[in-house]
């Protein structure tokens, strides 16, 4: 399969911190690839640079074959790679119609995006339900809903989740696995930074574990699984160089 | 070689290099202040002593509110209403605009010279008459007053809510003045101000002394400046300004620092306001508005915000811009004008476009040059090329014996937690959490992102409020303790995202860390007695003592802004600040975060030191290792509650543990 | 129900004072809803679209109140001055935002606060010093038409002011309500990474923002010259003073708010003017702002209090 995205020897810093350390990652067409990591490894870093809310210092970040360097956030969005953020971060105050509208910002209104917008009620029932109510008021796992719709109303090629687990509970993270598995069928590449390595895995394709900004483990879903490095790496303890 | 070059040659090698840079400043001064005296005598020109004694006014009025703004980082809009303050208080203290009627209560005051009694044909009156000497201080007393009833309301305000709030009461006192005839005659202004006297001879109507007196009283108040500056108060007012949550975790109690700081500037403008309406006579409420308020800020910016001689030469500048110079620059305009033929040009007023003027300089040094003409923060010459790639090297702990020194009560754990719940509106970020901690321990707290680690330590000192539960510290509870109160009995702590005072050095950093075990107060800052002199010689020894245990990575930089430092190091500082206050538990909230493994390592060792040295740790670490070195035992929170406590090897393999950070699997959902 | 006919007229002339300020207050807090800025220079923004709207209308031959025109040359006239006038106040405070604040968008604390108190000063000594200090009689072409309702006197001029104001607040609910930019400036307003991430250009919402924010002052401006007939140099600070308390009370970034906030301080003003001294006015005002600020920062429809931790 042709590659969508590459980060090759990517170096990202914070003031003086070192965050990303030489980093490369690969992901394919077609792919659910993951990013896996404890604490501070990077992770969310790494998504940042992707939107190019981050700007490497070294390195590049390529997509379909041209690198993003100097590229606008906005000009990114256009070209196909679309965020489902963190906390999902909805427009608190907008309602969740409005919400999905924002996220197809850069599109022209017109069919496509009536048949987007019908494809996200039928992955997301619920969402049909309130389209009316304000973003701010849906519980945790209904506002996780809305961010993936959000970012599928971009018509992504690339779709990049940070941490779609985070703050759901049980049911509703495996829930959202189910989904993203669906999306990905439909013919959406997925790279997907995630705390949850059993859950990540258990969806993924290939994987990458970050440790302190470092990549200490990569492979297919399937290997990493059932490699015991994995334990080490989130809890820190990897000897790295 | 430029001019910069052949100074710092001159300086450096030359022969005047065996000058230390204090004898300079202080040659400088002397040399600056002798001029300032002879002024008047040389120059016997009345119209120009009066301009030079109202820039000299304004001056004062710089310093003061420099005080606010400057240190504090309190941004006062309405500073002119303290100088209208004290214009009043002396004006009606000193002029016959109050005559209440004679009666037997006036008596003492008659006998004090106060007052006096004045016959009038409907009955004997009062005539206020009180020393001008007398009412500088009571005045400023009196300003100072209004200081702290103005400020109070703005102690939890944001910065620019707490401008938009001062700018009100600025207003609200002019108004109240132009309408309350009977104290200051309205909108028409006092008249018959009394002029001062000294030893029977009056001021009268020459400027000459009211421009020494204006000169003494800049001279005073630049010393107070000074010494408050470089003192614990200023430090304090310093770290307020820099970071308020982090000033208050280190010690600082914020609420009288506030109120200090706008009581000492309104303090400046109440004596300051008394010599302004001596000398003119009059006081009108137009003398006070908002414009004099921002022509003060304006000089402030221009001068250098934060630094003394900064303000104070930006308010001299201005005004005597306004007094001496714009005359002559509009003539040469208007010539210019002539010359090229802009009809414009020939007719500008300079003088009566000062505002517009102010306007400009503040957008432009906004713009372009916020520090201003003299900026506050000096630069301190940079590392020579050997100090830069000089291998690290550690120093020793003898410094810091008895730290973390508990009263031995027995078995009694030193930090005791009991069902401690926090929540932020419906996330519950801690849930009943207890732990104990036995002294001279040391506990790791470990979990996936977000599972409540730094809240745990936020609600133990304080900066977060708790919903329920107990924390009870070397036996006594402490839960709901304003921040500085919990430093005060022991627990400081370092921060996951590092929270330094970025524009102050690092030797200022953990002086400021110190702040609550010092005692030097604001009076004994301005006196600068031999106990505050051996107090801050003694508080600065220890500081540097600290630094050494991180041998010279930090000694050589103890004089460079902490903004300037590499991150590991300030992390370095943070700690360092941390221990200056003596504390018995030290929290220490991913203190390796961002190092690598050598740095780690060598981290991690100096806590091991210190905890040998009888100090109790709590840490938060996300590198196992680290935590299995270091902690005796070691608690596990997911989703703000604990899942697993134990000693390192038994947490490690706990299987909870291993599913809290690798997330459940849909098996077992 | 009979109600008192001078209350009523108080009642009257509060709604018009109230149209005004909450047109003044929406500018305001559009800005201040994005940026979470103080933007002193609106107030003198609006001061100066005033001495526009008195330029553009006497460009049209209107002097004082001696040309009254009717119908269609009425609407005219007014649609002319209003377009002209909120046309130039949205480009000044665009010029503003690019000049003195885009480069101060990263600055730490209230140090682009201070440039707008900056911008502000510069705006009003301007027109100080080119049109000087006396009051000047705005042109009207209004005709004095009148009803008498209740026993109060209701006049065509505050009529028409109501109309304006309505449709104005209308049109900017349809606009942020609506459309794609106006949505945009919500999500902004809101969350401004996540909007940028959105692919929507948070340069152009900011630009957006100020342009309508000051034509809205400009609006205000014209309203106010055409309900006083006069306008002079201190209408900044004098109508700005109640409109930012306006913005305040009904809770800085609230855009409802701001409009209660305006009809509110409006019937205070006016009501208020019956039962103390106007000399008395401002410090009212002021006591109102600073005891919203330090009581319930959030005003009526805020939501973020303006407190530190």
């Amino acid at each position: 399969m042709p590659e969508l995205l590459q980060f090759r020897a990517v170096d990202t810093y914070y003031g003086d911190l070192h965050v990303l350390k030489a980093v490369d990652y690969r992901i394919e067409e077609g792919e659910i690839v993951c990013l896996l990591g404890g604490n501070a490894s990077g992770k969310s870093t790494t998504m940042k640079a992707i939107m190019g809310i981050v700007v490497p210092a070294r390195g590049d970040i390529v997509y379909e074959g041209k690198s993003l360097a100097g590229i606008s956030v906005a000009e990114r969005v256009r070209r196909g790679i679309a965020p489902v953020l963190e906390a999902r971060r909805l427009f608190p105050r907008m309602t969740v119609y409005e919400n999905l509208e924002m996220g197809a910002y850069i599109r022209s209104r017109g069919p496509e995006f009536d048949e987007d917008l019908e494809r996200v009620f039928t992955l997301f029932p619920r969402v049909k339900e309130r389209l009316r109510q304000l973003a701010g008021t849906l519980s945790g796992g209904e506002q996780q809903m809305v961010a993936i719709g959000r970012a599928l109303m971009a018509r992504p090629k690339l779709l990049c989740m940070d941490e779609p687990s985070m703050g759901l509970a049980p049911v509703f993270v495996e829930q959202v696995f189910d989904i993203i598995q669906t999306i990905n069928r439909q013919g959406t590449t997925i790279f997907m930074v995630e705390q949850n390595a059993n859950m990540a895995l258990s969806i993924a394709h290939r994987a990458y574990v970050l440790q302190t900004g470092q990549v200490v483990l990569s492979g297919a879903a399937e290997e990493l699984r059932r490699n015991p490095m994995i334990r080490e790496a989130y809890l820190g303890e990897m000897k790295v160089e | 070689m430029t001019v910069g070059e052949t100074f710092t040659w001159l300086r450096r090698a030359g022969p005047l290099a065996r000058i230390e840079r204090q004898t300079w400043q202080r040659i400088a001064v002397v040399c600056l202040f002798g001029a300032a005296i002879l002024f008047p005598i040389g120059h016997r020109n009345d119209a120009d002593i009066d301009a030079a004694a109202n820039a000299l006014t304004f001056a004062a009025l710089a310093l003061g509110l420099n005080i606010v703004v400057g240190l504090a980082g309190l941004l006062d809009l309405g500073y002119a209403a303290f100088f209208a303050i004290g214009a009043y208080t002396y004006g009606a203290m000193a002029s016959w605009q109050m005559t209440p009627d004679w009666s037997s209560f006036w008596e003492p005051f008659q006998w004090l010279g106060l007052v006096a009694r004045f016959h009038e044909t409907s009955g004997d009156v009062v005539h206020f008459q009180v020393s001008f000497w007398l009412m500088m201080p009571v005045a400023a007393a009196v300003t100072a007053f209004f200081g702290i009833l103005f400020g109070f309301p703005t102690l939890r305000l944001r910065g620019d809510y707490l401008a938009i709030v001062t700018l009100g009461f600025g207003e609200i006192v002019p108004i109240v003045a132009r309408n309350t005839p009977y104290v200051t005659n309205g909108a028409m202004g006092l008249n018959g101000v009394a002029a001062p006297q000294l030893f029977g001879w009056s001021f009268g109507v020459d400027a000459t002394p009211y421009y020494y007196v204006g000169l003494a009283l800049v001279a005073f108040l630049i010393l107070t400046s000074q010494r408050l500056k470089f003192s614990r108060i200023g430090r304090a007012w310093m770290a307020i300004r820099e970071d308020e949550l982090a000033a208050a975790a280190m010690g600082v109690d914020r609420t009288k620092m506030k109120l200090l700081a706008f009581a000492t500037g309104a303090a400046f403008a109440g004596a300051t306001g008394t010599l302004f309406v001596a000398k003119l006579q009059t006081a009108t409420p137009e003398m006070f508005g908002f414009p004099v308020s921002v022509m003060i800020l304006v000089m402030i910016v221009f001068g250098g915000i934060g630094s003394v001689w900064g303000v104070v030469l930006g308010a001299l500048i201005l005004q005597l811009l306004q007094s001496w110079f714009l005359e002559d620059l509009s003539g040469w305009l208007h010539s210019l004008g002539r010359l090229i033929h802009v009809e414009w040009l020939q007719r500008i007023e300079l003088a009566s476009s000062i505002e517009l003027i102010f306007g400009l300089i503040l957008v432009f040094m906004m713009l372009y040059r916020r520090e201003g003409l003299i900026p506050a923060t000096r630069r301190v010459a940079p590392l020579t090329t050997e100090e830069q790639t000089a291998a690290p090297t550690r120093g020793g702990f003898e410094g810091l014996k008895g730290l973390g020194a508990v009263e031995e009560r027995g078995s009694d754990p030193l930090l005791e937690i009991a069902g401690l719940t926090v929540r932020f509106g419906g996330l519950v970020a801690l849930g009943e959490v207890s732990l104990s901690m036995p002294a001279h321990s040391v506990l790791a707290v470990i979990g996936p992102n977000g599972s409540g680690k730094s809240t745990l330590f936020n609600a133990v000192t304080g900066l977060v409020s708790a919903q329920s539960g107990r924390v009870r510290f070397a036996g006594q509870e402490i839960g709901g303790l304003a921040p500085h109160l919990v430093l005060d009995r022991g627990i400081a702590r370092t921060f996951q995202n590092i929270r330094l005072f970025p524009n102050l050095t690092v030797l200022e950093n953990v002086l400021i860390g110190m702040h609550a075990r010092l005692h030097t107060g604001a009076v004994e800052a301005l006196l600068r007695l031999p106990r505050t002199r051996r107090e801050e010689q003694e508080a600065r020894d220890k500081a540097m003592e600290i630094l050494a245990v991180f041998g010279n990575r930090l000694m050589p930089r103890v004089d460079h802004v902490v903004s300037s430092l590499s991150y590991a190091n300030r992390r370095r500082v943070e700690i360092a600040r941390a221990l200056a206050s003596r504390p018995k538990l030290l929290l220490l909230d991913e203190p390796t975060a961002g190092m690598n493994p050598a740095e780690t390592l060598e981290l991690a060792d100096q806590i091991k030191s210190l905890n040998r040295l009888g100090l109790s740790i709590v840490l938060i670490e996300h590198k196992l290792d680290v935590v299995v070195n270091l902690a005796n035992r070691v608690i596990v929170l997911d989703h703000g509650e604990k899942i697993a406590e134990g000693s390192p090897a038994e947490v490690r393999q706990n299987d909870e543990v291993i599913r809290a950070y690798l997330g459940r699997s849909a098996a077992v959902a | 129900m009979i109600i008192d006919p001078v209350l009523l007229q108080q009642v009257i002339n509060g709604l018009s004072l109230g149209a005004m300020y909450a047109l003044l207050a929406l500018g305001f807090t559009l800005v201040y809803g994005i940026l979470e800025l103080i933007n002193f220079a609106h107030f003198n923004v609006f001061m100066v679209s005033s001495f526009i709207g008195m330029w553009a209308l006497e460009m049209l031959g209107i002097s004082g109140q001696s040309t009254v025109l009717g119908g269609f040359a009425l609407v005219g006239t007014l649609v002319f001055a209003f377009v002209v006038t909120m046309l130039s106040a949205g480009v000044l405070g665009v010029a503003i935002e690019r000049i003195a604040l885009r480069p101060l968008r990263n600055a730490r604390g209230t140090a682009a606060m201070i440039t707008t108190i900056g911008v502000s000063y510069i705006l009003f000594n301007v027109i100080l010093l080119t049109a000087g200090a006396s009051s000047f009689n705005f042109p009207n072409p209004m005709p004095s038409v009148r009803w008498d309702i209740g026993g109060a006197t209701l006049q065509l001029r505050e009529v028409l002011i109501w109309t304006i104001a309505v449709v104005l607040m209308l049109g900017l609910h349809l606009f942020v309500n609506q459309t794609r930019l106006g949505k945009a400036m919500r999500a902004t307003a809101q969350d401004a990474e996540a909007a940028r991430m959105m692919g929507i250009d948070v340069d152009r919402v900011i630009i957006t923002a100020f342009f309508l924010g000051s034509a809205l002052a400009g609006a205000a401006a014209l309203i106010f010259g055409l309900y006083y007939n006069f306008t002079s140099f201190i209408i900044g600070y004098t109508a700005g003073l109640r409109a930012f308390t306006a913005a305040v009370l009904g809770g800085i970034g609230s855009v409802t708010g701001a409009m209660v906030g305006g009809v509110l301080i409006g019937l205070i003003e006016s009501l208020g003017g019956h039962f103390f001294a106007t000399r008395w006015a401002d410090v009212i005002i002021f006591s109102i702002l600073v005891l919203v600020l330090v009581f319930v920062p959030s005003g009526l429809f805020g939501r973020a209090p303006a407190t530190r931790a």
